[in-house]
């Protein structure tokens, strides 16, 4: 084992900053550093894409939602993907390779953490407070509101107050105040959600939501948020790079083990060098620590910065049930965002009566096309054969379902590590998942399913199905590179800046202490502000 | 990953006679069989080469385990089938998925049942207003998250 020298080609010359991943966290850093004057490139081994050639305009779109555009890289298999290893998983990987990243394909459900997610070994003497706090993170949650646009209203009674939304919330429709008729019933909270979907025109050449319902495969109207129409043309106007089609196979270090750039395949087959005097880490929960993984060297021989031995455990999902309801009358529930109605936290926070520590949020989902129908959405699939006209007809607009997000505590039986025997399409060692539910978790969505179907069938569905775990649901991946005050107990600092190696930074889930129990997305973002801000303020040694 | 579809060698009259057993008529629509979906769904099923391979070798399978198949009854054809689908789940659930998609891509399919056919893009659909008046209840309710 050796340290990894630049012997290979230089890319160019040396930057400030190199950041590895153009997702949410990675455009949002490199935005906020090429505006302050760093000389800032990522590479990113997807590529630009085009809404245009988004397929919810193709006649074939329910074809192409479950292979070229599915969010299961193993299904997907493009050729900027690579495979993960899922069978010790009960939950699939869900995430797209491209400039925008996961934000391509999400539904753009954008809650936030609630004050007392940073403090849950206080609060509940369960896993570890964070290091910082809702106030701490409060402005970064707000100026990334304003660069990604979010619909909502304030109000909520489950959160504390927030700034002024950017526009009004996205309308309920007929099948959203269908649903939340049940909670209304009940005496249950609901709020409508913060969306980061325009509901009129906001940013730049972002038109208003048009209601398709089909977001989830890339947004043709440009109205949901994504970073490749957001950070990405702030940051190219500040003179930040990005060379697509690049596929990182290690970061390289010098003998004192700092950080010195990437070794790389760019899109031609060519093995690359980019030199750097820091580099950022925005490769996602899976990708990040399988990259670290891959960088050993003989200053960091278990893997970059990974003397706590923590790189890759404490993976963490966010496990979905999904309870789901026919109801008697069409309610069109093909029109409008798929998961972008409301939410309801009335379970969130700890009540141990309950059985269990930490709670759960409700995300209201709404379904999609008659194959998809006919497939089952989130239910069994229509059966084949006699009957099956029938109960097409019956399901098809008036199927509505809760997804259910329930805190997922950090364990470290739960990792990402390297896989012996897989590797992408460059010989690269891919990711392994080991994954397991703990019972603090399937108590938590126990409990949730039994509420679920009080709600639908307040709001009248007679025909209730229970989906316990879904499968593919490994939107969310946090925890892998988690942060801290002790680096024997953690892997980066507050800042995100890396115990072991400081010019090295975490930007991406990785760094979560703990999930919450809501779309991680916003909580990365503002993170990612944060740290980008941090070097900003603190570390102008790294301009050249 | 769209692939070339001319090389696949699919035996087009097993697959309508299992399109006949897996979406039978209805109303004035023949059963999926009659309808002349075999051409789309090989090529459709192309599109992805993933995908193309598991129908491929679903074809392939239900031929080896069903060498008779347009010889059976309805019943039995119905018997074949489920065995097929017990034993191969994911080989016949690619049978099952493309059936349905390009079954529900059809025009004559969407007139019987009222599907407007549009693709969801660029028409979209209509967006009401936000309404306010919705949020009555809630605003009322007293802030409930726990303060640290």
């Amino acid at each position: 084992m050796t340290t990894q020298n630049a012997q290979l080609e230089q890319a160019e010359e040396t930057v400030d900053i190199l950041v590895i991943g153009a997702g949410a966290s990675g455009g949002a850093a490199t935005a906020w550093l090429a505006e302050a004057g760093f000389k800032v490139k990522c590479l990113e081994q997807g590529y630009w894409q085009d809404p245009s050639k988004y397929a919810s305009a193709s006649k074939d779109y329910e074809f192409e939602m479950l292979t070229n555009w599915s969010p299961d890289p193993n299904k997907r298999q493009l050729d900027e993907d690579y495979p993960v290893n899922d069978k010790n998983s009960p939950v699939t990987p869900v995430m797209f390779n491209g400039v925008g990243g996961s934000t391509i394909l999400w539904t753009a459900h954008t809650p936030r953490f609630h004050p007392s997610d940073f403090r849950v070994k206080t609060l509940d003497g369960v896993a570890d407070d964070w290091p910082i706090t809702y106030d701490e993170l409060e402005e970064f949650y707000d100026l990334n509101d304003e660069v990604m646009g979010c619909s909502g209203i304030n109000g909520d009674p489950a959160n504390p107050p927030r700034s002024p939304r950017q526009m009004p919330p996205l309308p309920l429709g007929k099948d959203g105040r269908k649903l939340i008729s049940g909670f209304e019933k009940l005496g249950w909270h609901w709020w409508p959600s913060d969306s980061y979907v325009n509901s009129q025109r906001y940013g730049e050449g972002r038109d208003a939501c048009n209601f398709c319902g089909h977001n989830h495969m890339g947004c043709y109207q440009r109205a949901k948020s994504s970073t490749d129409l957001t950070y990405w043309p702030r940051a190219l106007r500040s003179g930040a790079t990005i060379e697509t089609g690049a596929r990182v196979r290690r970061v390289t270090t010098d003998e004192q083990g700092r950080a010195t750039g990437a070794d790389y395949i760019d899109s031609k087959g060519k093995e690359q060098h980019q030199s750097a005097r820091a580099v950022i880490m925005a490769a996602n929960g899976i990708g990040t620590p399988r990259l670290m993984l891959n960088s050993k060297s003989d200053a960091h021989p278990d893997g970059l910065a990974n003397t706590s031995g923590l790189v890759g455990k404490n993976l963490m999902f966010h496990p979905f049930a999904m309870i789901s309801g026919v109801f008697p009358e069409k309610l069109d529930s093909w029109q409008g965002p798929l998961g972008n109605i409301g939410l309801s936290q009335e379970f969130y926070e700890t009540d141990k009566s309950r059985g269990f520590v930490r709670g759960y949020t409700y995300q209201f989902q709404r379904s999609l096309g008659p194959a998809w129908i006919a497939k089952g959405g989130f239910r069994d699939p229509i059966p084949w054969g006699d009957g099956h006209h029938e109960e097409l007809e019956k399901r098809l607009g008036s199927v509505m379902g809760m997804a259910v997000i329930g805190e997922d505590l950090p364990e470290e039986h739960n990792t990402v590590d390297l896989d012996p025997e897989l590797t992408d399409s460059d010989g690269i060692p891919a990711p392994r998942l080991n994954y397991t539910l703990s019972k603090n978790s399937r108590d938590q969505l126990d409990h949730a399913i039994e509420n679920a179907k009080k709600v639908l069938e307040a709001a009248g569905a007679d025909d209730i199905h229970v989906d316990p775990m879904m499968r593919q649901s490994g939107w969310h991946l946090m925890g892998t590179a988690r942060m801290g005050d002790d680096p024997e107990k953690s892997v980066v600092d507050k800042w995100g800046q890396a115990h072991d190696v400081d010019n090295l930074f975490i930007v991406d889930g990785s760094v979560f202490v703990t999930g919450a129990a809501v779309n991680p997305t916003p909580t990365i973002q503002a993170l990612a502000l944060r740290t980008a801000d941090y070097i900003v303020s603190n570390r102008q040694d790294l301009k050249g | 990953m769209t692939t070339n579809t001319s090389n696949i060698n699919i035996d087009k009259n097993l697959l309508a006679a299992i399109l006949d057993r897996l979406i039978p008529a209805v109303d004035d629509l023949p059963s999926a069989g009659q309808m002349e979906l075999t051409g789309e769904i090989v090529r459709l099923s192309g599109q992805q080469a993933r995908f193309q391979k598991i129908f491929v070798n679903a074809m392939e399978a239900f031929a080896t385990a069903n060498p008779d198949f347009a010889s059976l009854t309805g019943a039995e054809q119905d018997d074949a089938t489920r065995a097929f689908e017990s034993d191969s789940p994911e080989l016949f659930d690619s049978l099952l998925t493309i059936s349905y998609i390009v079954y529900y891509k059809d025009e004559r399919v969407h007139k019987r049942i009222g599907w407007s056919g549009r693709t969801p893009q660029p028409d979209g659909n209509e967006m009401e207003p936000w309404d306010e008046s919705v949020l009555e209840n809630m605003r009322k309710r007293k802030p409930f998250w726990r303060t640290v």
